[in-house]
């Protein structure tokens, strides 16, 4: 860059030099002075022309160097293998930890939807939270009002998702598929050219109920007609209501959610006629919030000037209509907003990630940049004589500069190699649900080019400071020995600093890893609680098949009655969650008598909806009481079974059967506690005890149920048969989540925690790794700062011996320091760990399982370099002086 | 002006010794009888083009009275190539000349 402003200067110089002797010829001609230099400038011509095109001249010859600078670079670099290994090694941790994190942020959070101009797209609504995770809904007639009403959007489109009773024709199985009730607009105002066929007509998005045509997605296209292009006009079932197919959407839309994949696309004016619950008119329900919209911006118009419309919109509409608007704020986000605020957790484990593996990027780079500076004594002859036959400092920046790129170009190389690892490791994420989710985790053009930055940046934060600090190198000096003085006190403090940290950061990740591992194989061997083996589940949502409620009901006892006669089944219940399923439930309940703290009235508990079968199918031993009964009706008192932990906490050192609390808050209906069940996991394997209500479900009917049955055989057997008994029952009744309890278990609370321990344990080898590396650069700088002293020393008699003790002290009580460190933030680590886990004192054998390992990897790491030193000969040493 | 004459009268003047750039400009205007008027400015960017190709080198030196100027001087390489671009002019003036002549004949009668 330097070379480039000189060279610039030059080229200045010589161009007013051309000006003064022109201007001092014309004067010598007789010209006035002022004419003269006019003259002069016009015989010249346009000065800024001449140096464009002068530098395009140059341009060339600055290729050309780079060209020269890669090949020399190239054979520094092939000279030092060793060097070179361990460099690309530590960047490419660095990179691939960038790499793999870019790649998750990028499912989760950043990936653009698939539509034109996505970064217009903006998401508009009424604020709905519900512990820290807050989206913007609207219902249908929000929506129309909204859209009419402002004038800060181009337009406006409002979509419904949910799942959907699909069948390809009449007298085909339903299958549960995720489907989007739209306004007509949507494809137009989102630019999603459709493949095949057509998409909605302004008339199909007018009259209610008129118009049952449906998009396909490209997936569900292929799927369930095999791609067939004469699908157009074709007539499939959705949730028993004739729809004709009118087209099909393009590949590469699958909707407007980030994370779930929409299957088929139905104008929002079919919303009546498709839902369950007859009662109520979800186009005409101002409190049925279900609508997301989503918009675009019109140009000129800022955010704040939408925000404020907005805010007058609500105004109107909370005077137009109290009972359903009071208090309600529309607001607009920006798509990674609306991302961020609908799941916090996702946007934090996000940061958490990119934080660390910036650390590890850091921590590459000062290892490398260390590793590059203990080689400066010696380049630093080869430099300074580069210097003094005449080679310009710029020059030999660029071409340090260049070597760092190489280093850096190949550690991205290897980097995606880690990186893409990474991605195959979250890929293995299994969310156990029939709903389309959509993560797509992929090293992808945007995680090639990211990483490509990543590389780039990298190199000059590892090349510029040693490259700056080889070059400056004193001409005599360097020429004459290789040792050019002691560096800073404060420099090496700071790496000391450095490697003593990474040592101790890696013995935290290692030890943590250790604890985690051990606590869940403590988890794992005591059980969870309840049967995980021959359990086969499946699951009915009856209302998509438009079932009353006691038609519901009904189904569901007859599917478990026939389930308990089907050969091979040994028992059946029902239940509305199953333990560790994603799906949880919850209760608010007012326990009789007790003293609330200030403020709270009621509690909230984790509960389930099971029948009278539930307890002795899942093996779920009840200590106290009962469970439910047949004779537990909708018309009986009503009756709960409580766990012991819930018991626990709400009627210490009492017997709860025969309690009371009320349910639903502070008026709702007295409720007996009869029977006490032992504790079990309900969420995760890793849980502590947990407060838990089981509700009976004749008195607390729910929409969707889970059949449990328990086999003789093999679980999975069951499948086939089960189908069977509610094909018999009725055939259009989707099923969905058919798995066994064995499969769900495993998913959860064996692969989980793998989840957990396998990350944190590589960044524990990584920063292992990188701490070997970085001590070794330490070590190395030093003894090679020391090669004189050491020659003096062994000139005088010094024995081998004695040299490697003292250049390894400096390797060794930094590798200590890491590891006291380390060690203290372990045992704060394992407290914490210990409130999660119930695992109890210290963990004596990994403490010694880890960190002796690391101080005998850290001492190996000092050892090579110690040794090196030690072999010097002292001759050599010498020479120079 | 013709691509790369500009390059060969470059060269021809340096023959005669190092110059600057306003001298070359001016010994170029001067040899060819003020024919070849160009904008003298054109000059570096082929002053640089030369540099660039080994045909001429340039070093930072002191004028006549004293001041810094940079100096243009002919390469070995150079002095071969305005042999072979001497040589190659002087083939294409002929021929150029003996189309012309007959041509100015008949316009003249």
């Amino acid at each position: 860059m330097k070379f480039r402003r000189r060279r610039e200067e030059s080229l200045d110089n010589e161009i007013r030099d051309y000006i003064e002797r022109e201007t001092q010829e014309n004067i010598e001609a007789g010209m006035p002075s002022e004419e003269a230099r006019f003259a002069a400038l016009r015989k010249l011509g346009p000065v800024l022309n001449i140096k464009e095109d002068t530098r395009a001249v140059w341009g060339w010859a600055w290729l050309e160097s780079l060209a020269q600078d890669l090949r020399h670079g190239w054979r520094m670099l092939a000279k030092n293998p060793g060097f070179t290994l361990v460099a690309v090694l530590s960047l490419a941790i660095g990179i691939g930890a960038n790499c793999a994190t870019f790649s998750f942020a990028d499912a989760i959070l950043l990936r653009p939807l698939a539509v034109l101009r996505p970064s217009e797209v903006v998401t508009v609504g009424i604020p709905e939270s519900l512990e820290g995770f807050s989206s913007l809904v609207a219902s249908y007639r929000d929506y129309v009002d909204i859209r009419d009403q402002s004038k800060s959007f181009e337009s406006l489109v409002a979509f419904s998702e949910s799942s959907f009773g699909f069948a390809v024709q009449r007298d085909a199985p339903s299958q549960v598929r995720f489907g989007s009730l739209v306004s007509g607009n949507l494809f137009r105002v989102m630019g999603v050219e459709i493949e095949l066929g057509r998409g909605f007509r302004p008339e199909e998005d007018q009259v209610p109920g008129r118009d049952a045509v449906v998009v396909l997605s490209h997936n569900l296209w292929e799927r369930d007609f095999a791609a067939d292009r004469t699908v157009l006009g074709r007539k499939v079932l959705i949730n028993g209501v004739e729809f004709t197919v009118i087209g099909v959407a393009p590949e590469r839309f699958t909707g407007l959610d980030p994370i779930l994949r929409t299957d088929l696309y139905v104008p929002i004016m079919m919303w009546p006629r498709l839902t369950g619950d007859p009662k109520v008119n979800p186009l005409e329900a101002r409190d049925r919030r279900s609508l997301t919209i989503k918009g675009r911006l019109k140009t000129g118009v800022t955010t704040s000037q939408a925000r404020a419309e907005l805010a007058t919109i609500a105004r109107n509409l909370e005077r137009t209509y109290p009972e359903t608007n009071r208090n309600r704020e529309v607001e607009v986000r920006t798509e990674l907003e609306s991302r961020i605020r609908r799941s916090p957790p996702d946007a934090e484990l996000t940061a958490m990630l990119s934080a660390l593996s910036i650390a590890v990027l850091l921590a590459a780079c000062a290892n490398v940049a260390s590793l590059l500076s203990s080689r400066a004594p010696v380049r630093a002859h080869e430099i300074a004589l580069r210097l003094a036959i005449g080679a310009g400092r710029g020059r030999l920046i660029r071409q340090l500069l260049t070597e760092s790129l190489l280093l850096a170009l190949a550690g991205g190389a290897a980097g995606l190699a880690i990186g893409y690892a990474g991605i195959v490791f979250f890929r293995g994420i299994q969310i156990p649900t029939d709903l389309p989710v959509n993560f797509t985790f992929e090293l992808d053009r945007r995680a090639l080019l990211f990483s490509l930055i990543v590389a780039l940046t990298s190199a000059v934060l590892f090349g510029l400071a040693p490259a700056l600090q080889t070059t400056r190198a004193d001409l005599i000096s360097a020429l004459r020995s290789t040792v050019s003085g002691i560096p800073g006190r404060r420099r090496m403090w700071g790496r000391n600093l450095l490697v003593a940290g990474q040592v101790a950061t890696s013995l935290v990740l290692l030890t943590v890893a250790t604890f985690i591992y051990r606590g869940f194989r403590h988890e794992l061997a005591q059980g969870p609680g309840f049967r995980t083996d021959h359990l086969l589940m499946m699951s009915f949502n009856p209302s998509l098949v438009h079932y009353s409620e006691s038609q519901a009901q009904q189904f569901f006892r007859r599917v478990a009655e026939r389930a308990r006669f089907t050969p091979g089944v040994r028992s059946a219940a029902l239940a509305f969650s199953v333990p560790m399923s994603p799906t949880q439930d919850g209760a608010t309940i007012v326990p009789e008598g007790y003293q609330f703290p200030a403020g709270r009235d009621s509690i909230n508990v984790l509960a389930d909806t099971v029948d009278e079968n539930y307890f002795s199918t899942m093996a779920i031993q009840i200590v106290q009481g009962r469970g439910f009964l047949i004779t537990d009706t909708a018309r009986s008192p009503r009756v709960a079974v409580v766990n012991e932990e819930l018991s626990k906490r709400y009627w210490p050192g009492q017997n709860p059967v025969g309690k009371r609390f009320r349910q639903d808050g502070r008026n709702g209906p007295w409720v007996e506690i009869v029977g006490v069940a032992k504790t079990t996991k309900y969420l995760w394997i890793a849980e502590p005890p947990t407060e838990f209500l089981y509700l009976p479900m004749s008195q607390h009917p729910q929409q969707r149920m889970t059949l449990l049955a328990e086999s003789f055989g093999d679980a999975s057997g069951l499948a086939e048969p089960l189908r069977e008994v509610v094909r018999g029952l009725d055939a259009n009744q989707p099923i969905y989540d058919i798995r066994t309890m064995e499969e769900l278990y495993r998913m959860r609370a064996v692969n989980v925690p793998n989840m957990v321990i396998q990350p944190v344990a590589a960044m524990g080898m990584m920063g292992v790794l990188l701490a070997i590396v970085g001590l070794y650069g330490l070590v190395a700088y030093a003894a090679g700062r020391r090669t004189r002293e050491i020659g003096i020393r062994m000139a005088i008699g010094a024995q081998r011996q004695a040299v490697l003790r003292m250049v390894m002290r400096q390797g060794l009580v930094l590798a200590l320091c890491g590891i006291a460190v380390g060690l203290a933030a372990s045992f704060g680590a394992e407290r914490v760990l210990n409130a999660i886990f119930m695992a109890t004192g210290i963990d004596i054998v990994t403490y010694l399982l880890v960190a002796p390992v690391l101080l005998a990897v850290t001492l190996l790491a000092a050892y090579i370099p110690a040794r090196r030193a030690s072999r010097v000969d002292p001759v050599r040493a010498l020479r120079y002086e | 002006m013709l691509q790369g004459t500009l390059d060969m009268l470059i060269l021809r003047t340096l023959l005669l010794g190092p110059a600057h750039g306003h001298a070359i400009a001016h010994a170029i205007e001067r040899r060819s009888d003020d024919v070849l008027q160009v904008e003298h400015g054109s000059l570096y960017p082929a002053l640089h083009r030369l540099v660039k190709q080994g045909l001429i080198a340039a070093r930072e030196g002191t004028s006549e009275n004293n001041r810094r100027a940079k100096y243009y001087s002919l390469t070995a390489k150079g002095r071969k190539k305005l042999a072979a671009e001497a040589t190659k002019w002087e083939r294409l003036t002929q021929a150029i000349s003996g189309i012309m002549r007959p041509a100015e004949e008949e316009g003249g009668s």
